[in-house]
């Protein structure tokens, strides 16, 4: 009797600890189903439908036909090749983030000025630098044009205003703006690795650029992958160093991007419902090409374990 | 300890709540306590407005201390707005007293979101008979097209995108100013401008212009000059194939590619026309009636200048567009008649279009909405200097009103279901501007994109 007279009240303890478990759990999980799952639901329901924020989203329920329109949206495949070639920068960036980053990690004087310099593009507002690079792409009077005219005597392209170097100028801007966290990340990613590696390796006669390919490539695959994951799911949705830099979406649409598209249609077409699908079939793609990166990580990523 | 764990447990619980309350009903506080009538007012509103609306709300709330508790007055910006509206609709939790504008009316009234204001006004034994009638009108809809029936909504503003000149430039050129009742013809227009184009610093580019034409707000007035329009009147059909509207479009081209009295799209793009206006390298430029306040001001634009007319084409009239935005009543507000109230005293109270006019402050950010204050007070201020106006104030009124040489009218979008068959159009005409492509080409590529778009935005309210 008295045992279970004790197993009665540990259970009962339990149970209470278990409720106010649940009690702290309640509020982000609230908050999830408010401001994630509801908002989700809600754009694909609307996904579904001729919503255009005017109308009774249900009663213009039209099933899959925006979908269906957009694989046929000539413009839709135009500012997704836009998206994609704007990911040229994601390599380049890394490139120059691990030959920065090689460079930055040793004891020189002055090391940290440097590596604070190389990360305030980071850190800025995006709108600002952005407008800040507008005029560095100025035709007239941008200092990229002003440099040319001076070393060449040539005039310079027109930066913003041309269908080809529209899509340059932002491919540059987003490199320069990125290379701050490829920096850092690298940066931590070289230091992980013992020094044993290499003094072993120079013993065994290996040369600087053996040491660098067969070493330090290897071992921050890992950082690699991780830039590589985000800079593509980032690089799907960009969007505010378009509108900031080139508002007009570009000369015919040349600079457009897959998320500037889906805002036009929202907001100023009012084609909610075509944007809310252009929005799922985005995430669609992300979500492949994530898991594709996932699947093929074996192959090339190494780690230190 | 219990104490610490019912305290937790409330915090949990009011902070679960609240994500439910902040998006729950608000129309539930449309009173006060001791039965005072609460009003929530939604508007998009400049730097300049802002203090000027807010203060003639606060009198109004004044004036009914004894059935109005409490004015909500919440302001954005003209970008923030719709987005911001669409949102407080999708929610079911309009405010009630907001703006239209005579592009959306017909669809706010079809779904149900605004109250038809002929009532109230008849109630309250008003006339809107003393207010500018065209922009009225553009508020009316009678359950099948726009222009006619009852009226939805009060104009808070009219404004007209004329043409100015810098007559400092024409002085400098000895040229005779522009006739502001005889707008030049096409030929003649071409010939004064390339007057003015010129290199004045001799370093071999062109740094004086004629003109400056930014597209998207100046191509219309030589499309309708020449007789065109962008859509069939039913605003259903494209019609940027007619011969009328390729000439139109032609000829504003070749001010650029032909006659080179504008500055390249290329020089657009380093330094925009409108800047360059501002800069005095330009004779030409528009300016809407919410420009005048800074065309006045030396800071901004350090010129003298006045009014005058577009140029004509085949019509011989000369034309441009004409804005407005409307005081609109939620169909649901449980406070109709104060509301429309709000509504009636906001379009036409006199103190507040004397400010907002310029009579009293001086600086004008629009024209009155009442003729006998427009025809009146407004013009003697103009002629007495206390108002900052150009002298050629009447080529606003001649638009606005309209006469047998030139007339003011809503742009083609005002009237669709949305404007992105406009933007088709526009994205890409730089091309032709630059000679990248014909006139004809152009067209021929982008009308069925745009008839497609257009379609589809018919479609999407059906």
């Amino acid at each position: 009797m008295s045992n279970n007279g004790k197993r009665r009240r540990m259970s009962a303890a339990a149970l209470e600890e278990h409720r106010w478990g649940l009690a702290f759990v309640l509020p982000p999980f609230v908050g999830f189903l408010a401001f994630m799952a509801f908002p989700i639901v809600f754009a694909f329901i609307a996904s579904l439908t001729k919503w255009n924020g005017i109308n009774n989203m249900l009663d213009n329920f039209i099933g899959l036909a925006n979908y269906g329109k957009l694989l046929t949206d000539a413009k839709f495949w135009k500012v997704l090749g836009n998206t994609v070639i704007y990911m040229i920068g994601i390599p380049i960036g890394m490139i120059l983030g691990l030959i920065i980053a090689v460079g930055m990690n040793r004891k020189i004087r002055g090391i940290k000025v440097l590596r604070t310099l190389y990360y305030i593009p980071v850190i800025s507002s995006l709108v600002a630098v952005a407008i800040l690079w507008m005029w560095v792409f100025n035709y007239d009077y941008g200092l990229l044009n002003s440099i040319i005219k001076a070393l060449t005597g040539l005039h310079g392209p027109n930066w913003l205003g041309d269908e080809f170097w529209v899509k340059v100028s932002m491919i540059i801007f987003m490199v320069w703006k990125g290379l701050g966290t490829s920096i850092i990340l690298y940066l931590s990613g070289l230091q992980g690795i013992p020094r044993d590696y290499y003094e072993a390796a120079k013993i065994d006669g290996a040369t600087g650029w053996n040491l660098f390919r067969f070493i330090t490539i290897p071992l921050v695959s890992p950082v690699t992958f991780y830039m590589l994951i985000t800079g593509l799911i980032g690089g799907f949705q960009v969007f505010v160093e378009v509108l900031v830099m080139v508002p007009s979406g570009g000369l015919n649409n040349s600079a457009m991007t897959v998320v500037f598209y889906l805002y036009q249609k929202a907001f100023e077409s009012r084609q909610m419902g075509y944007a809310s699908a252009m929005a799922f079939l985005l995430a669609i793609i992300i979500f492949i090409i994530t898991a594709i990166n996932f699947k093929g990580q074996d192959r090339w990523v190494k780690t230190i374990d | 300890m219990k104490h610490k764990k019912a305290l937790a447990l409330l915090l949990a619980l009011v902070m679960a709540l609240g994500l439910f309350t902040a998006c729950g009903s608000s129309s539930s506080d449309g009173a006060t306590a001791d039965g005072k009538k609460n009003l929530k007012v939604f508007l998009f509103l400049n730097d300049h407005e802002a203090p000027i609306y807010k203060g003639m709300i606060q009198k109004f709330q004044e004036a009914h201390a004894d059935t109005i508790g409490n004015i909500d007055v919440q302001v954005t910006t003209r970008d923030e707005y719709d987005t911001t509206l669409t949102g407080m609709m999708t929610a079911g939790d309009l405010p009630d007293v907001f703006y239209v504008g005579p592009s959306a009316l017909s669809q706010y009234v079809e779904n149900g979101y605004i109250e038809d204001l002929t009532p109230y006004l008849a109630k309250m034994g008003v006339s809107t008979d003393g207010l500018m009638q065209e922009i009225l009108n553009s508020y009316r809809y009678d359950g099948e097209s726009a222009g006619s029936g009852d009226v939805y909504a009060l104009p808070k503003d009219a404004s007209v995108f004329a043409y100015a000149y810098n007559k400092d430039l024409f002085d400098k050129e000895g040229i005779p100013y522009p006739d502001p009742q005889d707008p030049y013809t096409y030929d003649e227009f071409v010939e004064v401008c390339k007057k003015f184009t010129k290199d004045t610093d001799n370093d071999g580019a062109i740094d004086q212009w004629g003109a400056g034409f930014a597209n998207a707000f100046m191509l219309y007035q030589f499309i309708w000059s020449n007789g065109a329009s962008f859509t069939s009147d039913d605003y259903k059909t494209i019609t940027i194939d007619t011969p009328e509207f390729k000439e139109a479009l032609q000829k504003y081209v070749d001010l650029t590619l032909v006659h080179q009295i504008t500055p390249t799209v290329e020089q657009d793009a380093s330094l925009g026309v409108y800047q360059r206006w501002l800069a005095g390298q330009e004779a030409f430029y528009a300016c809407g009636t919410w420009d005048v306040a800074a065309f006045m001001d030396p800071e901004t634009f350090p010129f003298n200048w006045d009014l005058c007319l577009y140029p004509t084409l085949s019509t011989g009239k000369s034309y441009t567009w004409l804005g407005t935005v409307g005081y609109c009543m939620s169909a649901k507000s449980p406070n109709k008649d104060e509301a429309a109230e709000l509504i009636y005293y906001l379009s036409t109270d006199p103190d507040g279009q004397r400010e907002v006019s310029g009579i009293t402050t001086g600086n004008s950010i629009q024209i009155p909405n009442i003729i006998d204050l427009a025809e009146g007070e407004f013009k003697d201020a103009v002629a007495a200097g206390t108002l900052k106006y150009p002298s050629n104030v009447d080529v606003i009124f001649d638009y606005m009103n309209g006469t047998d040489y030139c007339a003011g009218r809503f742009e083609e979008l005002n009237y669709t279901p949305n404007s992105e068959w406009h933007t088709i159009f526009f994205d890409g005409l730089d091309r032709v501007k630059n000679g990248s492509i014909s006139v004809d080409d152009y067209i021929a590529e982008v009308q069925p994109q745009m008839q497609e778009s257009l379609n589809e935005a018919w479609d999407s309210i059906s």
